[in-house]
């Protein structure tokens, strides 16, 4: 067995860097990530810091658990599509922007229109956005970081400009039970939404061709077009893809709002970042988690409720939340030493 | 081994971080009473007047006399030039600009520099600086901190332009030297309304969250100070039973659904502005509360349609950022023209609850209100 798993190890790219003067146990630990689990060793540290200390102040009720998901699924939805720009080695700044936008545009097409209409007017601002984003990264080779710093600007003048700052009330019932204010008995809608996002962002990523080409594409792009990826067309889709993520949390914060306003999801894009990251996907592409971005952002939601439970004030907020963000990125994310 | 010690090392300082964090909250007892607004405010004098940065006197705008025709005609052949520093935008500084707007077209100026600041000091330098390339002869602002805005708006000092200001003086500055007036909501009244219209809502008994704006801003902190004073010494059977501070609008939901599940019993809750409170009525209907009543300040689209709706939002308090506008522009009109000025002019606080919306979106805003809004009024 000692002489086998040795080999097995090579095959691991991951293990591969590791010392070579490794024991037998040790080979079969080291080709597995376990950084890929830590999301979940810190989910489970953070719930458990909380239930203790504000575990009297109603952390562990059933309500708060649901409003911390509830509060975390535009964070968490953005963190899906979030997942496939770093992995392909791109990045979207724009999200916080397509938020507004998506969410004036439904409001507003509402007024007069059906939910099918507004549903799509709202996923066309992300899809249009995406697609932009997409094809001046790639066409006019900008790095995606300066392109959607642009359109991030663009889209936050347009959605200032569009309903001239005014906030806009959605009345159709239909819509903002659909999209945010609903439950299906003690479920609420929101979590339906988090659920299903979550599980077609997973198996895109990691089930289908079209995953593994994300992943090749920002891992080593040269490799991934040598062997006949198209890899523009990867980081358009995908940058398409985190767009429209961003187009339907627009919605959802506009359905549980009961309204949709211009500074909607202006303070999301840092949060997104810091959740997709704990859940251990690379900064750099070619390396990611759905499932652990998923993780992620409700580990920030748990937070961000857990603090203001105990009492805390915003200052103490801040730091605590900042201290978090390192602590549990650095578990998940840092270079193994060479 | 390098994997377990990144572990503890990382452990530690989760922990480290946490428990830092937990006893800097404990003099505050539960850190609900911690900076700011949040602070005590039984020493709070309700009664005294609403005076301006050096001590002045206020003047109701309404008292302030329009110009003659033939002071009209001679400010037209002047031509003026006038530049807009806004400090933010919002539903507010659009409806003070619209009212400047109407103001100078009558007075045949041309605008001919627009900026906003996004509440940004450094921004705000530079905006004055870039404006004043266009020589304005009138500066309409709202300073966004009265520190540094003493250096920022020298240039224009300088070169003798006319600056009228909303809501914040600039420290050092005098009226009829560095600038003609303040015109200002009044804010403490404006929060002392919020309060007055919450023992309204709760029938004079009951217990209320206190949602304030945890950062150094003279308009918010006002506010929020008048309301938990008058709450303290008006309504003795209304008690603030959980505080919490928030410096953006997207943390109320949070903050509002967080303050339910430790006082389930709440009757009452009071946010600082209302774009805030979109969040706090979302955490009420999340957890399908219609008990609770909430009340706030200023006009919002969304909002007031609960209020018009009988909804959780009960009422809200406003000031006049239309007349606001129009009146400032009035008095740098009036300074140009040689003419005295009042140093500091308010505008009336506007109770605005069901009964009477549509009256309240006309003096505030000086706009109908949204079709949905009028809709819902018919029911």
């Amino acid at each position: 067995v000692a002489e086998v798993l040795p080999q097995t190890q090579d095959e691991h790219p991951a293990a591969a860097q590791g010392p070579g003067d490794r024991n037998a146990r040790r080979s079969i630990l080291g080709s597995v990530d376990w950084r890929e689990y830590v999301v979940y060793a810190a989910l489970v540290l953070v719930f458990t810091f909380f239930a203790v200390m504000a575990g009297d102040r109603g952390f562990l009720t059933g309500s708060n658990l649901l409003n911390i998901v509830r509060q975390t699924t535009p964070i968490t939805i953005m963190a899906v599509g979030m997942v496939f720009a770093l992995c392909a080695g791109e990045i979207d700044l724009s999200i916080g922007s397509v938020v507004a936008l998506s969410s004036l545009v439904a409001a507003v097409l509402l007024r007069d229109g059906s939910i099918a209409l507004a549903v799509a007017g709202g996923l066309g601002v992300g899809l249009a956005v995406g697609l932009i984003n997409g094809l001046a990264t790639v066409k006019l080779r900008i790095p995606s970081f300066l392109v959607t710093l642009g359109t991030m600007s663009v889209v936050a003048g347009e959605a200032r400009s569009i309903t001239k700052l005014q906030a806009v009330a959605i009345e159709n019932s239909t819509f903002n039970f659909l999209m945010g204010s609903g439950s299906l008995g003690p479920i609420p809608i929101l979590l339906v939404w988090t659920l299903v996002v979550a599980l077609i962002g997973h198996i895109f990523l990691k089930e289908t061709v079209f995953g593994r080409h994300v992943l090749a594409t920002g891992g080593n792009r040269g490799a991934a077009q040598s062997v006949g990826i198209k890899t523009q067309r990867i980081k358009v889709a995908a940058l398409t893809i985190s767009a429209t993520t961003a187009a339907l949390a627009g919605m959802l914060y506009a359905g549980r709002l009961n309204g949709a306003r211009y500074t909607l999801g202006e303070a999301d894009l840092l949060t997104v970042i810091a959740a997709v990251v704990i859940g251990g996907t690379s900064l750099f592409g070619g390396k990611g988690s759905v499932v652990g971005a998923v993780m992620g952002s409700l580990i920030m939601g748990m937070v961000n409720n857990g603090l203001v439970l105990m009492g805390l004030d915003v200052s103490q907020q801040m730091v605590v939340r900042g201290f978090l963000i390192i602590a549990a990125v650095s578990l998940s994310l840092r270079e193994r030493a060479r | 081994m390098k994997d377990k010690s990144t572990w503890r090392a990382a452990t530690v300082l989760v922990f480290a971080a946490l428990l830092g964090a937990c006893s800097v909250s404990e003099p505050n007892g539960q850190g609900d009473q911690a900076a700011g607004a949040g602070g005590a405010t039984a020493t709070f004098d309700l009664n005294a007047p609403t005076k301006g940065p050096n001590g002045e006197a206020s003047t109701p705008a309404t008292s302030i006399p329009d110009l003659s025709d033939a002071e009209v005609a001679k400010v037209k052949a002047a031509r003026y030039k006038v530049a807009f520093l806004d400090a933010g935008t919002s539903t507010w500084f659009n409806a003070m600009r619209a009212g400047a707007n109407d103001e100078v077209e009558r007075l045949g100026m041309t605008v001919v520099s627009t900026a906003q600041a996004d509440f940004d000091p450094a921004k705000q330098a530079s905006q004055v600086e870039t404006a004043m390339a266009r020589k304005p002869d009138i500066i309409m602002t709202l300073a966004v901190d009265p520190v540094s805005a003493a250096q920022a708006f020298k240039p224009a000092v300088d070169a003798g332009v006319k600056i009228v200001m909303v809501d914040n003086g600039i420290d050092g500055y005098t009226a009829g030297k560095e600038y003609v007036s303040i015109v200002t909501g009044d804010h403490y009244n404006m929060g002392e309304g919020a309060a007055d219209l919450m023992n309204q809502a709760l029938g004079g008994k009951g217990k209320i969250g206190y949602i304030f704006h945890d950062a150094d801003f003279y308009v918010t902190n006002n506010r929020d100070k008048a309301f938990k004073a008058a709450i303290e010494q008006k309504y003795p059977n209304i008690k603030i039973a959980a505080s919490q501070g928030f410096t953006a609008e997207s943390q109320t939901a949070d903050i509002a659904s967080t303050m339910l599940t430790r006082n389930p019993d709440l009757d009452g809750i009071y946010v600082s502005w209302s774009a805030a409170a979109t969040g706090v009525l979302a955490a009420l209907r999340d957890a399908g509360n219609n008990h609770v009543k909430v009340t706030s300040i200023d006009l919002d689209a969304t909002n007031d349609l609960q209020i018009a709706k009988g909804g959780n939002l009960f009422g809200v308090t406003a000031d006049q950022p239309y007349l606001e506008g129009q009146v400032m522009i009035r008095l740098a009109a009036m300074s140009l023209l040689g003419k005295q000025t009042p140093p500091f002019v308010t505008v009336k606080v506007i109770t605005e609850t069901r009964d009477n919306l549509v009256e309240a979106w006309r003096e505030s805003l000086h706009q109908q209100p949204p079709a949905a809004i009028m809709n819902a009024l018919k029911k």
